[in-house]
């Protein structure tokens, strides 16, 4: 235990104003199994990337078996048996899961002609020795998410890899699934492979890792033995001595589950064939209720079908005691619904705009006079919400895209709130966005709640849910599995829920 | 054979073709063809089963090619034997040799051809030949030669407007083509009628400028008004085809020049015409394209009752056809049956 | 798998509509035509597998008919101008076309262009650049001269195998151009590339997910870049048939080529959205297209309602493309959704 296989030092990574990864020092050592957990935002992803050279860190380095490796070139990386299974598919859906497994590898024989048959060799060999089986010539767009994993893994390990690396590799296994790539990765430990292990599921850190690193806002903040740790002090690690502060601060502001008691919004046994099942919940006027869990839940798909971008197939929605079944967003927002997006500059904001354009675009016919806007009446608008958002600079004129984050985010939502919706749908309001900005958006967001509007927010940053949310639902694999009062529950327990222990 | 050689062999052949043009259309109208639709006289067997089948082969729509088509509609209608239509080559050499192929394997009797270039058309031409094909070409001559070709004369026309251009200029000043995009024979043929045309007449006039603006009457509006701002001294302009001339003229028009500009068109289209009657365009070269149609056509009728095999014809035959420098003084001789 | 039957379905649809074609329109069951089907497409289907790659990068080549046109010009200059022998051209000008191919893969690769912008850009300097070399300009007299050099006519030959094989006693069958057979060649020896080596598994890859294949360390830029260029020179060896056949090369030349290779490609099955298809379908496709351009002239419908029926199929091969990509998009999803 002397050189670590692969080593980060003082790596940072910069998008912009934002920083994604400060400073951050990280090893492992061979037949070692590092745990790297952190809530959304951490930094985990950057470090990853950067570690299989799929980005360029803005300073710091990387060593693999005590050697500067040139930054930045995956291929550098993979020769240097760095490989890794990422959260999101990479691979190439219109080909053979052969094909798949030796992507940009393939052996060849003479004039470049690839060698199948060893290639099928090979394959089946890999197969065996990990137990695993896969038709090596259906097409991979073809298999279901589970054998989709297995050729990620296959592929990684098809590398001779000495490090592995494995973004939250359990998203989409089953209980049975898990244990037997949990067997794999002992395997692999005990041939001297180093293993990173990134996964919000506490269980299996604490099954499968010796080690973990604990990182949060882009920085690691703790390291330590697994067995050393304890998963209350883990938790406590993840989300910050800020959050205590926080949601000692927030434990003051006044919760309001169950708001006016006017039920806004009514979701009976909601489905969508093949993406959420049975979903209940009821929405009130007067309250924020946030709808949490992992990636890949389905939260986003579930907003999707209350704002009319998708269907149902069975299941009902009631806006105001009125059953509706919106069939475009326009009908939905007809009805009262606002939807604030996720990806602010793709679906939310017209960059290029000024402030007052994005503020009034939604409601300009509430400013015609026969024909004509009324550019007095729009300005007053305008300049009001951007008072009442706080928005700097309060300059109704200028380009959306030359605000901050945080700012972008305000106009969009303060776009939504001239809307009046009955209604107001946020999906991650403050992703990308600072943390003062944060505080702002949520006071602008209670303030709606105090005066009466139903809003309904979805999110996986745990610290906004516990700091927001007056009610909590979580979300599992498309189940809606718990609603919470805000006051009554932990955090810890919410943890629990989300990694579908409870 | 450079353009002054054939200079003279056109003017030797001018007479005898226009004779032949006018004894065949005068024949087709006495009905003597009549006897083909029983197949008595002079007509091969296969072909009299059926209908025969004739094609013209356009470079693409355009005023003087519908025209020529039209010419020759004319003539045929009167023959009830034949099948007549029009193909498009959409400018594209490939499609206009796909076209030919199509139509010697469906054993057309004659076709009309248009070639958008001498060379390129002239493997199908000599293809054709080999079927027993008769193919008449259309003011583009081939360099394989077929049976007949019917042109304006494009050479000695333009002569003759640099003549008429510089006598309305008064024998000295700047002009400036508005010309074809380069590549194609009567492109050259025309502007080296005038180029020579001024040095015979005109020496004192010059040429400041020679840009193509692609036959088009849009493109030349912006070639124009470039040329003028360019050359401020610039008297007259001539362009290749009567399009660019008038878009020549309606850049005039803009610029208050009409009546200063001197402006030739070619070819003497409808418009022209009556652009010339309301005084703006100055002149052009008028031919009765309908008439050249239809001497095609009556050639045509000779050729396809088979007396004489396509592949005769070592030497083509060369039907010039007679052309006026219409102007203001002249125009009112042109009847409106002949405007085309 | 559905690569291959989708493959299938378009060679039974393509045969088809040649059976449509063979009983319902005159002259088509003729080994005359199905010789001009062979030599009047097998450039189409040549520049079609060289679109093919392009797409399979979820890009697009608008610059081919460009190229084509400079590929031909630097044939005719070579030839006509500096009197290379044949055998020397060929390369040359098959050289000059893939050098211009790759130029369009650096302009994606380095200045990261739309492919869509960068070849739209790259067509028209082409194009320009053909007429600033073009010896029909530079030299007087070659645009009326031929190339008669047999290395380049030979291209236009046809090739008896029937009569070789002793069948034409019994039965008149085509004789095969020589272009097919140089098709043939294009097809087999890139179908190789594409299907049997590590090159054509990594274009695949980038067309199908281009960051699956940056992070398995395929060189994405450089395999964009010689896609554009086997781009090129698909469209080389296509201009050099064309040159054999026309005899000569125009400035104009390969006009508008781009939307057929473009129609013929994704009828074909070259999905737009990247990373499917084979090369068989490209070649179907575009002689399926000449089936039904040569068929419906000989039924004697007019050459518009063509190019509308034309667009109508590509329009169709384009919905056909787009369903089958929400098809595997739901199809995805729904395995997503198996273990919730």
């Amino acid at each position: 235990m002397d050189t670590p296989l692969i080593r980060g030092i003082g790596l940072g990574r910069t998008y912009g104003a934002l920083t994604a990864l400060a400073d951050a020092d990280f090893a492992v050592m061979p037949g070692e199994v590092r745990g790297l957990i952190g809530s959304n935002g951490a930094g985990k992803s950057t470090l990853i990337k950067i570690l299989t050279g799929a980005v360029a860190p803005t300073s710091g380095s990387v060593e693999v078996k005590g050697e500067t490796v040139r930054l930045g070139d995956p291929s550098e990386m993979i020769r240097r048996g760095v490989a890794c299974i990422y959260q999101h598919s990479n691979l190439a859906p219109a080909m053979s899961v052969m094909d798949n497994i030796f992507l940009g590898r393939q052996p060849t024989g003479r004039f470049g002609r690839i060698d199948r048959r060893r290639q099928r060799a090979d394959a089946q060999a890999l197969m065996a020795r990990h137990g695993i089986t896969l038709d090596l010539d259906a097409a991979v767009g073809t298999l279901p998410t589970v054998k989709q994993k297995e050729v990620e893994i296959l592929k990684a390990l098809a590398l001779d890899a000495r490090v592995l690396l494995m973004d939250e590799p359990t998203g989409w296994l089953s209980a049975a699934d898990v244990v037997r790539l949990h067997t794999t990765i002992r395997g692999l430990k005990a041939d001297g492979v180093a293993i990173v292990y990134i996964s919000h599921m506490l269980d299996e850190i604490f099954t499968v890792c010796d080690t973990m690193t604990i990182m949060r806002d882009g920085r690691v903040i703790a390291e330590a033995k697994v067995a050393e740790m304890t998963r209350p002090r883990v938790i406590e690690l993840m989300v910050g001595e800020k959050l205590a502060r926080d949601s000692a601060a927030a434990a003051r502001v006044p919760r309001r589950p169950g708001g006016t008691g006017e039920v806004r919004l009514q979701v009976r046994d909601l489905t969508r064939t093949n993406v959420f099942r049975d979903v209940s919940f009821d929405l009130h006027a007067g309250e924020i209720l946030c709808i949490t869990g992992l990636i890949g839940s389905k939260r986003t798909e579930l907003m999707h079908v209350l704002f009319g971008a998708d269907r149902a197939d069975s299941g009902t929605i009631e806006v105001d005691g009125r059953p509706v079944a919106f069939g475009s967003p326009r009908e939905a927002m007809a009805g009262g619904i606002g939807f604030v997006p996720e990806d602010r500059h793709r679906d939310g904001l017209m960059l290029g705009l000024s402030m007052t354009e994005n503020l009034v675009m939604a409601t300009l016919s509430r400013f015609c006079r026969a024909l004509l806007l009324d550019h007095r009446a729009i300005a007053a608008r305008s300049t009001r919400s951007i008072a009442e958002l706080a928005i700097q600079p309060p300059d109704g004129t200028k380009a959306v895209r030359l605000l901050s984050g945080g700012n972008q985010q305000k106009v969009l939502v303060g776009k939504w709130l001239n809307l009046g919706p009955r209604v107001l749908i946020l999906d991650e309001p403050t992703v990308g966005v600072d943390v003062g900005a944060k505080a702002e958006i949520y006071a602008i967001l209670r303030a709606e709640r105090d005066k009466g509007a139903a809003i309904l927010v979805v999110s996986s940053d745990l610290e906004e849910v516990m700091t927001l949310a007056d009610r909590i639902a979580v979300m599992v694999a498309g189940r809606l599995v718990a609603i919470h009062d805000a006051e009554a529950v932990t955090m810890a327990r919410v943890v629990d829920e989300i990694g579908g222990a409870a | 054979m450079s353009e002054i050689e054939s200079v003279g062999a056109h003017r030797r052949n001018f007479l005898k073709s226009l004779a032949l043009g006018s004894a065949a259309v005068g024949a087709a109208s006495a009905g003597l063809f009549t006897d083909v639709a029983t197949g008595t006289i002079g007509v091969p067997a296969a072909r009299a089963a059926g209908n025969i089948k004739m094609a013209f082969i356009q470079w693409q729509p355009h005023t003087v090619s519908s025209a020529w088509s039209k010419g020759i509609e004319e003539v045929l209608k009167t023959q009830q034997t034949v099948d007549y239509r029009l193909l498009d080559g959409q400018n594209k050499v490939e499609v206009q040799v796909s076209l030919m192929d199509t139509l010697i394997n469906e054993g057309a009797a004659v076709i009309f051809l248009q070639p958008i270039d001498s060379v390129a058309l002239a493997p199908s031409i000599a293809k054709a030949k080999r079927a027993g094909i008769a193919v008449l070409t259309l003011n583009i001559d081939a360099t394989e030669p077929h049976a007949a070709h019917v042109e304006m004369n494009h050479y000695f026309g333009a002569m003759d407007i640099a003549k008429a251009l510089g006598d309305k200029l008064g024998g000295k000043g700047e002009v400036a083509i508005l010309n074809a995009p380069p590549g194609i024979i009567i492109r050259d043929q025309r502007t080296n009628g005038f180029v020579d045309g001024l040095k015979k007449h005109h020496p004192g006039i010059k040429i400041v400028a020679d840009q193509s603006a692609d036959w088009s009457r849009k493109k030349a509006q912006d070639v124009a008004t470039t040329l003028l701002a360019a050359n401020p001294n610039l008297g007259g302009f001539y362009g290749v085809n009567d399009s660019m001339a008038l878009g020549a003229v309606d850049v005039a028009k803009t610029k208050g020049l009409i009546g200063k500009l001197v402006i030739f068109g070619n070819d003497g289209e409808k418009d022209a015409l009556e652009s010339i009657e309301k005084g703006e365009l100055t002149g052009t070269q008028y031919t009765d394209v309908y008439q050249q149609g239809r001497f095609a056509a009556a050639a045509a009728t000779v050729l396809a009752s088979g007396l004489v095999p396509a592949t005769a014809f070592k030497q083509q035959g060369k039907l010039l056809m007679p052309y006026t420098i219409a102007t203001k003084e002249t125009v009112a001789s042109i009847q409106p049956a002949q405007r085309w | 798998m559905t690569a291959r039957s989708a493959t299938l379905a378009l060679l039974a649809f393509f045969v088809a509509t040649l059976a449509f074609f063979w009983f319902a329109a005159p002259r088509f069951a003729t080994a005359g035509n199905i010789e001009n089907l062979m030599s009047g497409f097998s450039f189409v289907a040549i520049l079609a597998i060289g679109q093919a790659f392009p797409i399979l990068l979820r890009g697009i080549d608008l610059s081919i008919g460009a190229i084509v046109a400079l590929a031909g010009m630097v044939a005719f200059d070579l030839v006509l101008i500096l009197h290379w022998p044949g055998w020397l051209v060929i390369p040359a000008a098959i050289l000059a076309a893939t050098l211009a191919g790759a130029l369009n893969g650096v302009l994606i690769v380095r200045l990261r262009l739309q492919p869509f912008i960068a070849t739209l850009a790259t067509l028209a300097a082409y194009r320009g650049l053909v007429y600033s070399i073009s010896g029909r300009q530079l030299v007087p007299g070659l645009s009326t001269t031929p190339i008669r050099d047999p290395w380049i006519t030979g291209l236009e030959s046809y090739l008896d195998i029937a009569g070789t094989l002793g069948l034409s006693d019994l039965i008149t069958l085509p004789w095969v151009p020589l272009s097919f057979f140089v098709m043939l060649a294009v097809l087999a020896g890139f179908q190789f590339m594409l299907g049997s080596t590590r090159f054509g598994r990594d274009l695949y890859t980038v067309g199908g997910n281009v960051e699956a294949a940056r992070l398995a360390g395929i060189a994405v830029g450089r395999v964009t870049i010689v896609a554009y260029a086997l781009s090129g020179f698909c469209a080389g060896v296509a201009a050099l048939l064309l040159v054999a056949r026309l005899t000569t090369a125009t400035e104009a030349l390969g006009t508008g080529m781009e939307m057929s290779a473009i129609a013929a490609a994704v009828i074909g099955g070259v999905s737009l959205s990247g990373g499917i298809g084979s090369l068989y379908g490209p070649v179907i496709g575009a002689f399926l297209l000449g089936t039904i351009l040569i068929g419906l002239t000989l039924l004697g419908i007019s050459q518009f309602v063509q190019q509308i029926l034309t667009g109508g199929i590509l329009l169709a091969a384009v919905a056909y493309d787009r369903v089958l990509f929400l098809r595997r998009q739901r199809r995805l999803t729904a395995n997503l959704g198996e273990e919730a």
